[in-house]
């Protein structure tokens, strides 16, 4: 009884100068290491790089105050921004930033981004506020991966791997965002108090709360409840938010595509009539429709339409259309027999077991369409679903997948060597194409946007031909804020923290 | 008494190697791998990195050694997602769980015995069957049904309770808000275990009722509220004290979906995402505080028991 008396009191509305977020599990905060989704996040506030994302396809200066690159397009001299200092008062110089990519090449360190860096070949300080980077070759994403994940660390805070810095990594980061932490409880919370000496306009907000809400379900809860401001949300959960006054759900395109790969080291996968006849037995907008709820956009190729100029959107729509499948499947030699099955002309039928990963329903979903569809035409599709460590680990990186549903979540920069190049490293689906392969080599190694735009747009032409995966959709991010929260600019949810100094909470209040 | 404890104490390390170990071959044998290995991006350096920081590139058997010989030394290893020493992680969300987990014993108590003993007294009587019906009912709904469906009305709706989390982030220590984020959690927990207890303490009053030495209890003219407590509740006492200890390993598994739908800061939900993550040594960690603490609330029952019933004292 006593406990019911004391529910109806002391609840004080939070003042509309303080910003709650949820992640979904307690972060590490070392812009670096970064091992989950939470993890980067909340390192976007703590920890700028040298560049930030400005909108879908630029990238503007953030601890550089400018940038200088040789005619070779191999030597990128930074020029820091001067008077910065870290959350602890100490000078930020080019040591840090030095620091900070020794760490990040050393693939015993811990970090993760080795594969965003392995372009350079040097980094070097010629004074406290200048860093020269040497590369390889010339590499166009350079600018945008570096203000994608690689968040400048303090060089002075460290002793020994940074990954055993547990009291830095877990409660007192030090980094030289428009905020800083202030106190961090395992499990909980981590309250990021306003930089009052952050280098950029001053942050609006007081303070930022990162709430840890490990259930989706809880966090849209807590939305309705008034106990955070902005959350990114699945489809499926939209409905449970009703329709609260308070609330406002924006959908932004993020750089994503999420497809259906087939392993084109058997044999049958090899063929570009194949793979385009699968690609036209979809019905992606029954998907689009069904299971995203309309927060998708129709895919052309693998270049996303987040990714502004570079997405071709004058190359004409691929349809659903059986009959042109079937059509393409016959000139690749599959045809349908008595039991209506595709078979080749010894017999064998088309068939494969595609792999999903556990627990995402709008996947899983997609996936269970995409069998219909394909068993509607002949071809028949086993799912396995699994988890997603084992999907990778025990099928995609020994190449013993068949087909799998996945995705890529890139920078804000169209490079898809690395996924699509002849024998490249994240190129799983083992897609090979010359033609293909030239153009993505051009594109990456050209800093003029005329000529990657003509690059990226004649890829997604060669794409239509030889498609490198059955492409499903580009997801929208669906952010779920307060009514009364703006400033956020339209990117996904990973780059928007990189500008929080912005966000501001209009007159009204809550 | 001294034997009887040595003897305890040899079985309860028993329990606990028991544990450790087929936690150890279980979470070996569970497909998939550490979450810490599954970006598709790793290259093969960076994977063959991670595997030998971690000393996932040893042998099983090198593996199950080498975290037995650890733990002589009290040292469980560091956590894969966390990047923490694991027992400092766990033992800094026990209390939490402790907290949760004792609140609701707590209320689940005071609500099963007055419950239990008004209606062992007239089995089969109206109270008794209302009371069979809620008990069935709270048996049967899941408990984060219960949980999400406080969620709404309690927080989303009328919002005179909080939706989640132990306090209200980045406010100075408050007893009254921590005790409002505590009710929800506590009352979803404390339902079902209410009405487990409620059946117990039924039956077993009944059953005490209707035993022989009763009766000389009303001969010698004991009023009926004297003969409840001293000879009904005491008989009682024994099958309630075995079922909370039945009850308690239920407790706190049960604990780990209520604590993440309430995003509450606890050991349950902990060893959810070390199980989700595949984080070895978190789970071997958690498994361990886990058995330690029913093993140690079991002992404590124990010896309870034995207060409530000398010929269990006298037995050994």
């Amino acid at each position: 009884m006593t406990l019911l008396a004391l529910a109806g009191c002391g609840r004080q509305a939070p003042p509309s100068d303080t910003l709650r977020l949820a992640i979904i599990n307690d972060p590490i905060m070392n812009a670096p290491l970064s091992p989950d989704i939470g993890s980067v996040l909340i390192n976007k506030i703590i920890f700028p790089g040298l560049m930030r994302p400005g909108d879908s396809t630029t990238t503007e200066p953030d601890l550089a105050a400018s940038f200088e690159v040789s005619t070779n397009e191999r030597e990128y001299t930074f020029a820091l921004r001067p008077g910065v200092v870290w959350h602890d008062g100490t000078a930020f110089t080019s040591r840090d930033v030095k620091f900070t990519f020794d760490q990040i090449l050393d693939p015993k360190s811990g970090t993760l981004q080795w594969s965003d860096f392995s372009i350079i070949d040097s980094v070097t300080t010629p004074d406290s506020l200048t860093v020269k980077f040497w590369l390889r070759s010339p590499f166009a994403p350079f600018l945008t991966l570096l203000g994608h994940n690689a968040g400048i660390i303090p060089a002075h805070a460290f002793q020994g791997r940074i990954a055993d810095a547990v009291e830095f990594n877990r409660s007192r980061p030090i980094g030289t965002g428009p905020f800083q932490v202030a106190e961090s409880v395992a499990g909980s919370y981590v309250v990021l108090r306003a930089n009052p000496r952050y280098h950029g306009s001053p942050p609006r907000l007081s303070r930022i709360i990162v709430k840890i809400v490990p259930d989706v379900n809880a966090q849209v809860a807590q939305m309705l409840a008034g106990e955070l401001d902005l959350v990114t949300l699945e489809p499926a959960n939209l409905s449970g938010l009703g329709n609260d006054p308070d609330l406002r759900v924006d959908q932004v395109s993020v750089p994503q595509h999420y497809y259906v790969g087939f392993n084109q080291g058997i044999p049958r996968f090899r063929s570009p009539l194949v793979r385009r006849a699968l690609t036209l037995a979809v019905d992606r907008q029954a998907i689009i429709d069904g299971v995203m709820k309309g927060s998708a956009d129709y895919p052309q190729g693998t270049i996303p339409v987040a990714l502004g100029e570079y997405y071709a959107a004058d190359l004409p729509r691929i349809p659903y259309d059986t009959t042109a499948a079937l059509a393409l499947f016959a000139e690749a030699g599959w045809r349908r027999g008595q039991d209506g099955l595709l078979r080749d002309a010894s017999g064998q039928a088309f068939g494969f077991t595609l792999l999903v990963d556990k627990g995402n329903p709008s996947r899983e979903q997609a996936a269970v369409a995409v069998q219909q569809q394909l068993r509607a035409i002949g071809v028949s599709v086993t799912i396995n679903t699994m988890e997603f460590a084992s999907l990778v680990r025990d099928y995609v990186v020994p190449r013993r997948h068949e087909a799998y549903l996945i995705w890529w979540n890139t920078p804000l920069d169209p490079d898809q060597f690395s996924y699509y190049g002849t024998a490249q490293s994240n190129n799983d689906v083992l897609y090979s194409n010359r033609r293909a392969d030239s153009l993505l080599a051009r594109g990456r190694a050209s800093l003029d946007p005329a000529v990657r735009r003509a690059a990226y747009h004649e890829f997604q032409a060669v794409e239509a031909e030889d498609p490198p995966v059955l492409l499903l959709y580009y997801p929208r991010e669906l952010q779920v804020r307060r009514a009364t929260l703006h400033g956020l600019p339209a990117l996904g949810i990973r780059d928007a923290l990189r500008h929080t100094e912005k966000f501001y909470f209009a007159a009204g209040g809550r | 008494m001294i034997r009887r404890l040595v003897g305890r104490a040899a079985q309860g390390l028993l329990v606990l190697w028991a544990v450790t170990t087929a936690t150890f071959v279980l979470i070996h044998a569970a497909p998939g791998g550490p979450a810490v290995l599954a970006d598709p991006k790793l290259s093969p350096v960076e994977r063959a990195a991670i595997e030998s920081r971690l000393g996932l590139d040893r042998s099983l058997g090198v593996q199950y050694l080498r975290w037995h010989g650890r733990l002589l030394t009290g040292d469980l290893g560091d956590s894969f997602l966390y990047q923490t020493p694991t027992l400092a992680t766990v033992l800094g969300r026990l209390p939490n769980t402790l907290l949760l987990v004792t609140t609701a014993l707590v209320v689940a108590i005071l609500i099963a015995v007055p419950v239990g003993l008004a209606v062992g007294q007239r089995p089969g009587g109206p109270f008794d069957r209302i009371v069979g019906v809620v008990n069935f009912t709270a048996l049967a709904i899941p408990p984060f049904w219960f949980g999400i469906v406080g969620i709404l009305l309690l927080a989303a709706r009328w919002r005179v309770l909080p939706a989640g989390g132990m306090m209200t982030p980045g406010m100075p220590a408050d007893l009254v808000d921590r005790l409002r984020h505590l009710v929800l959690p506590a009352a979803v927990l404390a339902l079902p275990l209410a009405a487990e207890l409620i059946r117990y303490l039924r039956n077993a009053v009944a059953a005490t009722l209707e035993a022989s030495h009763l009766p000389p209890a009303r001969a010698r003219g004991l009023a009926g509220s004297a003969i409840l407590t001293r000879h009904v509740l005491r008989n009682a006492l024994l099958p309630l004290l075995t079922a909370i200890g039945l009850q308690v390993p239920l407790l706190v598994g049960g604990a780990a979906v209520t604590e993440t739908v309430f995003a509450w800061p606890g050991m349950g939900r902990l060893g959810v995402e070390a199980a989700l993550g595949r984080d070895y040594p978190l789970v071997m960690a958690i498994a361990l505080v886990v058995a330690a603490t029913v093993v140690v609330a079991n002992f404590g029952l124990d010896l309870l028991a034995g207060w409530a019933d000398p010929r269990i004292r006298s037995r050994r």
